[in-house]
């Protein structure tokens, strides 16, 4: 009960995203396309799920005074990782990537769920915690990359879609404010359907 | 007994097992995936190039002749070679500074021969580089394809130098001018000559590093170009017993 729980609250009531309010910058960089915005909610996914299984089995013998440099050591560790891979089997999508897959070291959400979540836990609670919190910030990307590849491009996944309607490409959709405006209008509907989290 | 997990030498312990198991790990990863890696960085060189040949749908290694130009002579190197000429592409300061033994590619298709030049220099924020095809017309050389690409331009303004519109503009310029001079540039204000492409609007500075990208990296090829010229001058102009001296007179002029 409480694992489901787990799982699905940072999926929606408490996204990180759209309700924390973490991880925007890359949210706003990687999202001109699906095919990156998947890939790089993918990764975070993996970060987030093994840096907190990781964090938590070592929770016990960890000492309080260094633990900030031990968690930043393992959340490095699994970028590297992360980014050698994309770099040797998906070679093109780490070029549209570049530096914001090394970044990823930096998104508050990783240390957040580590520092918040996997230091207090069991291990297995923990994973499932990464992991829910990581898709939740991938489901967030990849909806404001099919707005703006949608109707920026005209495309999805690099296939045509508005293009035989005759559409014409909307280029400001590809520029990163439009990013923040769709996750605000995400956040808005998100909002209206929860209501506790309006504030009074 | 009970160990304090906060004493100075359960820390440096502790730290000093971390570093080396993520060491090791990290050590091994990068190494086993090197040989994958190397070869994306390669196959994107080679598309590249084709790319830029205007033949992106034939293979790299079937049909093309790599050389290097070496005092104004072209020759064909050795398959040993390869992987230095490759590299030397990858690196754009050692390209930069390079004078003698410049790389090329040749590609033979249908009676006539194409060139591919690696070109590099400094756009507004970083480096830009890209490769040109060129192939010799009538009393002038000609672009038949450039590809290019930045390291850090700005979208929509110069970062547009990497799309295939400006790209395009860029096939069927002059290299000389009726003077002998090297004229092909991004020109403010629009192309008004046959050598001129347009420049992108707000992106001046990026416009003014592909002009000196272009003359630094095609200059050092000038002997070798001007002579597969001449070269092809003689054979058209001239006939029978008159050809070499015409063509020694031709190759004397461009010495002047």
């Amino acid at each position: 009960m409480k694992l489901s729980k787990n799982f699905t609250n940072p999926l929606a009531a408490n996204n990180p995203v759209i309700v924390q309010i973490l991880g925007i910058c890359s949210a706003l960089a990687v999202t001109v396309k699906l095919e990156p915005a998947l890939v790089m909610g993918l990764s975070v996914t993996f970060v987030t799920a093994f840096s907190n299984l990781v964090m938590s089995l070592l929770r016990n013998g960890l000492p309080s005074r260094i633990r900030i440099i031990v968690q930043l050591v393992v959340i490095a560790t699994l970028v590297i990782v992360v980014d050698q891979f994309l770099r040797a089997y998906m070679y093109d999508v780490s070029k549209q990537l570049s530096v914001y897959v090394g970044l990823i070291i930096t998104n508050c959400i990783v240390m957040g769920r580590v520092e918040a979540f996997a230091l207090g836990n069991k291990p297995w609670d923990s994973f499932v915690d990464g992991l829910a919190n990581g898709l939740g910030y991938a489901f967030i990307l990849v909806l404001v990359a099919f707005f703006r590849e949608l109707f920026g491009s005209g495309t999805l996944f690099g296939f045509d879609v508005l293009a035989r309607f005759g559409y014409t490409n909307n280029a400001l959709m590809l520029f990163p404010p439009m990013a923040l405006i769709i996750i605000g209008c995400i956040i808005w509907v998100h909002r209206s359907i929860n209501k506790d989290l309006q504030e009074k | 007994m009970a160990i304090n997990k906060n004493s100075n030498i359960y820390i440096i312990i502790y730290t000093i097992v971390m570093v080396v198991i993520v060491g090791t790990l990290l050590a091994f990863l990068a190494t086993s995936l090197k040989p994958q890696q190397e070869a994306n960085v390669l196959n994107e060189q080679k598309v590249s190039i084709m790319k830029a040949f205007g033949e992106a749908e034939l293979n790299f290694d079937d049909v093309v002749t790599i050389g290097r130009i070496t005092d104004g002579e072209f020759v064909a190197v050795e398959e040993g070679d390869v992987a230095a000429i490759f590299s030397l592409l990858g690196n754009r300061k050692a390209l930069t500074e390079a004078q003698n033994e410049l790389p090329i590619f040749q590609l033979e298709k249908e009676g006539t021969t194409k060139y591919v030049l690696p070109i590099v220099g400094k756009g507004l924020w970083g480096d830009i580089w890209g490769y040109v095809a060129l192939q010799q017309a009538e009393d002038n050389i000609v672009i038949t394809g450039i590809v290019m690409d930045h390291a850090g331009e700005t979208p929509g303004l110069g970062a547009e130098i990497a799309t295939d519109k400006v790209q395009s503009m860029f096939t069927g310029k002059k290299l000389y001018n009726a003077e002998g001079e090297f004229a092909v540039r991004m020109q403010k204000g629009g192309a008004q000559n046959e050598h001129q492409v347009d420049a992108i609007t707000g992106g001046t500075k990026t416009c003014d590093g592909v002009n000196a990208m272009l003359a630094t990296s095609i200059g050092k090829y000038e002997s070798f170009l001007r002579a597969t010229e001449a070269e092809a001058q003689a054979d058209t102009e001239c006939c029978g017993e008159c050809c070499a001296d015409e063509a020694n007179v031709e190759l004397n002029n461009e010495e002047e």
